[in-house]
Parts: C-alpha cells; sequence; structure tokens
C-alpha cells in the first residue's frame, strides 16, 4: 500500500496517513501479515489495532493512524506498516 | 457527572458545583480507541474546579473499551454512537445507584455532533431511569467556550488528544428503540455491564 499523505489528526495527538486511491482491505488477511512479523493485533472487525511501538490503528479504507505526536517517528513506522498492509485484493 | 475530557462537560460541571450540588464524576475511559490524553484533561479539569469551588469531586473511571470492541464485532456500525451512549448512560446509573446520587448529568447540548440529535438523545437515555440533567442544551458552543474559557477549563480541553476512532465513518442521527433493542439482542448487555462496573476505579 502506498500513502500521499501523513497528516496530523484533527485533535493533533496522532498523524494520519491517507491512502493512494479508493481502496477496501481484507483485514483478516493484513492481520494475518502483521502476526506473521510478531505484531500483537487487536481486531474490531472494522479495523485493526497494532500494538507496535505505538498503537497503530488500520481502517479497512487504508487509513492508518499512529499515536504520536513525534512526525519522524510515525514516518518510520508508517515505512514499518504499510508493506505488512499490502495491496488490496 | 459525565466527563470526556472536552469542552463541555467541565463547564456543564461548574454550573452544578455553583448551584451548590454534590457530584460525582464518571469517565468512561475509551482506551485503545482514543490515548492517555482524556484522563490527563479530566484529572486537571478536576483539580480547577475543586480549587474553585473548595471541595473534592470523585471521579470513577470505568473502562469502556471492551465493550466498544464488542460492539464494533458484533453490532452494526451505523448506530455504533447510539448503543455507545446506552452503555455509558447504564455504567454512569449503576454508579450512582452505588453512591446513592439521584440524578445523572452531561455536558449535552442540543445538535453538536450525531450523538447528541434529539432522536438520538432519547433513544440513548431511555436505557436509563434516572433523571437526566443537561446545564448545557440550549447553549451553542460559542457560549460554552466563552465560559469554558472564564473557568480555566478551555485551556485544558483543547490540549492534543486522538479523536475517538470508534466513531463510525456516517453515524445515524437518527434512531429507535426497535432497531437499536434489535442490536442490543446480539450482545450480553448485562454481562458487559457487570464487567465494567466491576473494573471500575475510583480516583
Amino acid at each position: 500500500m502506498t500513502y500521499h499523505t501523513l497528516r496530523v489528526c484533527a485533535n493533533r495527538g496522532a498523524f494520519e496517513a491517507i491512502p493512494n486511491g479508493d481502496t477496501t482491505l481484507d483485514l483478516p488477511a493484513v492481520r494475518g501479515r502483521l502476526e506473521a512479523h510478531g505484531i500483537a493485533v487487536l481486531d474490531c472487525r472494522v479495523m485493526l489495532i497494532a500494538q507496535m511501538e505505538r498503537e497503530v490503528t488500520i481502517g479497512r479504507d487504508g487509513r492508518i493512524l499512529i499515536k504520536t505526536r513525534d512526525l519522524a517517528e510515525a514516518e518510520r513506522l508508517l515505512e514499518t506498516v504499510a508493506p505488512m498492509v499490502g495491496e488490496p485484493p | 457527572m459525565m466527563m470526556s475530557g472536552g469542552i463541555d462537560s467541565p463547564v456543564s460541571l461548574y454550573y452544578m458545583l455553583r448551584q451548590g450540588h454534590d457530584m460525582i464524576a464518571v469517565h468512561m475511559d475509551n482506551r485503545p480507541f482514543t490515548d492517555d490524553s482524556p484522563m490527563e484533561k479530566i484529572s486537571d479539569h478536576l483539580h480547577v474546579l475543586e480549587e474553585r469551588f473548595g471541595r473534592k469531586v470523585p471521579l470513577y473511571v470505568l473502562p469502556h473499551g471492551p465493550t466498544q470492541i464488542t460492539l464494533m464485532r458484533q453490532t452494526d456500525r451505523h448506530v455504533g454512537c447510539v448503543l455507545c451512549r446506552r452503555f455509558m448512560w447504564r455504567a454512569a446509573e449503576r454508579i450512582a445507584e452505588r453512591e446513592g446520587a439521584t440524578f445523572l448529568a452531561t455536558g449535552e447540548a442540543l445538535g453538536q455532533v450525531a450523538s447528541q440529535t434529539l432522536s438520538n438523545m432519547r433513544t440513548a437515555t431511555a436505557s436509563v431511569k434516572l433523571p437526566i440533567v443537561r446545564p448545557l442544551i440550549g447553549l451553542d458552543k460559542h457560549e460554552i467556550e466563552t465560559v469554558a474559557r472564564s473557568i480555566g477549563t478551555y485551556v485544558i480541553s483543547t490540549r492534543p488528544g486522538v479523536c475517538c476512532q470508534a466513531v463510525p465513518d456516517r453515524p445515524a442521527t437518527r434512531s429507535n428503540l426497535v432497531q437499536i433493542g434489535q442490536q442490543e439482542e446480539r450482545v450480553d448487555v448485562e454481562a458487559l455491564l457487570d464487567d465494567c462496573v466491576r473494573r471500575a476505579i475510583v480516583m
């Protein structure tokens, strides 16, 4: 998955990554890839919450929320997680 | 008094304390769908108001995340906010009963967000029996913010934080009890509430 924007979320407590184009992720498959990398995942059906250095939420529409206020950390976590999110089916 | 960490609830609490009511604060801890910021903000809100009125406001913190996870997995997302509110009201009522409180209070103002339409308020509060006091119901956002600034809570409320991630993309602005009842049949309401209230922390 590729992302065109990493922006501060509305309440300034996290960064939100916006995917290129409309998409619908296969969340169970994403969960499988994350867990294969040893990342614990909370599966809420409509979103996944990955327990990384910071909590990372992955929505079905491909949006990713990274709970940090540090841009460099958000960029690094996005770089790590984006390949695991993979491409939509 | 239901406390969220936002702008409205400390203003609502201010009005109730100003009238001389003994109040108990209840916060539904929505992690992992938020971050730690609501807890920090509420603690600071209460500190400001306790200093102002010279009396303690006990704070109950109840874990709401597990309930949210169950609702997300098992119910229609469209009415997620109404279902969430119904659980919050029920949990608050249980705390009120435990404490001998005679009413519930909130910082709701009409029409600000999806959960605060008259239709959704009615559906949400039909889950409880105690009367509900809404000191801000007719105020607009600007009026509430003006009071918040004057009592020193605005600067706390507007610190950075994470919005509730459990809010659906298109939350229902209208709901009815039949529809909501059907959704709640998919979960064990009493078990969720028992678990939530059993794990309450008093601060």
